[in-house]
């Protein structure tokens, strides 16, 4: 079998040609142990492609080139597909020379010939073909042009590889460049008269000083709508309709016959934990499909530029924007975007931060409370805690900037693509990716806690019981006293935080299997204002949901999973004391 | 004279990168090297981070590197 490795720079269609080549029935997966990824598919069969991220140079500075040197020096590649956007060949040209000094036989590809086509670029690739002494192969991944072509040539292997011949040594950068304009200058004709592009004429719009942050916040503002209220709540909505009036209804049906844990452990631990948990697909899946056509359209890198001066502050680049926005929606989407981030620093400071953002789970804690407590200062009671939420991510974030991350600031260095239409081929690739990762976590994790809750809650040392004898009401019990500074200590508010680690909305539903009756007024002789208000405040800061858990764990390890929920943890006890001792003076 | 002098729309040639020994890699293997064309395209509302054109790319950058890429 052979091994090909797809290299070129970011933006370039490199994960378009991979999937052209390697087709629907590829196998794709993510290798362990790397915060980056590299993709592997096969071609008929016998052809293996690495699929390595996208960069500029082979300097090893950041992560991605790291991993596509490491995969070079590895020897494992046979053969080097060299991909290079047609209309900018003067810089792409450059990484190209320095992997020429792998010795790795070489085949070049100049996608987007139509684009450089309309740009009145004329390449003559057969000149071209003889200046670098290797096979070039002009395609157009998007539109199907060359790909038949391409395919035959990488099965038959019939094409012309130069292995470095010696006399290539080039000194330094300028070095390279002039050689890459000398074969460029009689290979390439452009049509000089400089046109002002389309790209151009939307920055103007885009990064105009008055529209920037308008526009900006308006796109925002549609995702939400689109995820929140037109498509992926609706339909989230009507799952949990399916689950909920339709699925546990005719389960209950089903398993009458079978002895009442059984029918227990099915509806109330597998059900209500895994399928509280699916209903939200639809949110994730539209969310990211939102996300995915800012960053195939181009408008990414412009939303990063315009946010940079701000999100500097914390010690994060511009790009740090959007993992942070995504997490009012789902801290776990944030994570999950945080991947698109330059710098492991950058990544890890920003997931720590993302679960600060009040995500939608934990609303229908405040509004339940801030209705009960606060009556006519619903909105101002639940408004402020969203504040605070960003207002400690800025404090959080300019405090590890100065301690757990100091290291030198990255250089903020992105380009700024030219703008295209996304393809809705890939638009639906990208969210399908998130979309399963998603369900297999809530297949397998999510259902083993909701079994192990559902066995804490129903069964004590003396067997099957109800809930207020239980395992879990033990547990409550014991660690109650530590929630006593914060003026709600109790073994039920304990265990509804503790079984609100499922998911922040789950804190609810316990205390409403717990308390029983009308919650309102159950919460009421319960808390006082000021308790009422540090137990929102504790929601929103304390440790974030398994997924949320599982998520960190899966992208960063461990470490930082166990340290995002120790940090966080502190957190929300001091915060929520201060809260506490000084909602004492106010609210008598 | 750095690129930070320019105005918007103003066209110069590089002469030297100093500061950061990494960020001065990442720049000279963009193409930002000595003699070559670099254009002030744009800023960032509050303008800082910068546009600016090389070797037919847009790239954006801020203001306290682009201080150490010095024109002629």
């Amino acid at each position: 079998m052979k091994t090909a490795a797809l290299i070129g720079n970011p933006n370039v269609g490199k994960t378009s040609l991979f999937n052209s080549l390697t087709g629907s029935d590829q196998y794709v997966g993510n290798w362990a142990g790397v915060t980056v990824e590299k993709k592997e598919g096969f071609m008929d069969d016998d052809f293996k492609i690495v699929d390595l991220p996208g960069i500029y140079a082979m300097d090893a500075f950041s992560e991605e080139e790291k991993v596509a040197k490491e995969f070079l020096l590895s020897k494992e590649a046979d053969l080097i597909i060299n991909i290079v956007d047609a209309s900018n060949l003067e810089r792409n040209l450059y990484l190209t020379m320095q992997l020429m000094e792998y010795k790795i036989p070489m085949l070049l590809v100049l996608n987007m010939i139509d684009s450089a086509d309309s740009k009145g670029i004329k390449i003559d690739y057969k000149l071209l073909s003889e200046k670098l002494g290797m096979t070039v192969v002009p395609i157009s991944a998007s539109k199907g042009i060359g790909l038949a072509e391409l395919k035959v040539l990488l099965a038959g292997g019939d094409f012309l590889s130069r292995v470095n011949d010696n006399d290539f040594h080039m000194q330094n950068e300028l070095e390279i460049y002039s050689y890459i304009n000398s074969i460029l200058s009689v290979c390439v004709k452009r049509n000089d008269a400089k046109s002002f592009s389309l790209t151009d004429k939307i920055d103007k719009v885009v990064l105009n000083k008055y529209l920037a942050y308008p526009v900006f916040l308006g796109m925002l503002w549609l995702i939400f709508q689109f995820t929140f209220s037109w498509a992926g709540q609706p339909m989230a909505a009507y799952l949990s309709y399916l689950v909920d009036d339709i699925l546990v209804p005719s389960l209950r049906i089903l398993l009458s016959g079978s002895s009442p844990w059984f029918s227990s452990l099915i509806i109330d631990g597998v059900i209500g934990g895994v399928g509280s948990v699916i209903v939200f697909l639809p949110v994730i899946l539209t969310l990211f499909l939102g996300i995915s056509i800012l960053e195939d359209s181009g408008y990414m890198a412009r939303a990063a530029l315009i946010m940079d001066k701000a999100m500097r502050k914390m010690g994060l680049s511009g790009k740090a924007f959007i993992p942070l926005i995504v997490g009012f929606g789902c801290s776990v989407p944030g994570i999950m975007t945080a991947r698109t981030l330059e710098s492991e620093k950058d990544r890890k400071l920003t997931a720590l931060l993302v679960p600060l953002m009040s995500c939608n789970a934990r609303l229908p804690v405040y509004a339940l409370f801030a209705a009960a407590f606060f009556p006519g200062n619903e909105s101002i009671a639940v408004f402020s805690l969203y504040i605070m939420g960003i207002l400690l991510a800025f404090i959080l974030g300019m405090l590890f900037k100065n301690t757990l991350f100091r290291k030198s600031e990255e250089p903020f260095l992105i380009e700024l693509p030219e703008y295209k239409c996304p393809e809705l081929k890939n638009l639906l690739r990208h969210t399908w990716d998130k979309g399963k990762g998603f369900l297999k976590k809530a297949g397998t994790l999510i259902f083993a806690v909701s079994v192990f809750v559902w066995l804490l809650s129903n069964f004590s040392f003396n067997g099957m019981t109800d809930i207020n004898s239980s395992f879990l009401a033990g547990i409550g019990n014991f660690i109650s006293p530590v929630f006593i500074p914060l003026g709600f200590a109790s073994w039920q508010n304990t265990v509804s935080l503790i079984c609100g680690l499922m998911a922040k909305e789950v804190v609810l539903g316990t205390m409403g299997v717990i308390y029983g009756g009308n919650l309102s007024s159950a919460i009421l002789s319960n808390f006082t204002g000021a308790s009422a208000y540090a137990f929102m405040v504790f929601v929103l800061l304390y440790t974030p949901c398994v997924s949320v858990i599982a998520t960190m764990k899966k992208e960063f390890g461990s470490r930082m999973a166990v340290f995002s929920v120790t940090y966080q943890l502190a957190l929300a006890w001091i915060v929520s004391f201060l809260v506490y001792r000084i909602g004492l003076f106010i609210i008598k | 004279m750095s690129i930070c002098d320019l105005k918007l729309g103003d066209i110069a040639y590089i002469h030297s990168i100093s500061g950061d020994n990494k960020l001065k890699k990442r720049l000279m293997s963009l193409g930002c090297t000595e003699g070559a064309e670099i254009c002030l395209k744009n800023c960032a509302p509050f303008g800082d981070p910068l546009v600016v054109t090389m070797r037919g790319c847009d790239f954006c950058i801020r203001k306290k590197d682009a201080k150490n890429i010095s024109i002629k």
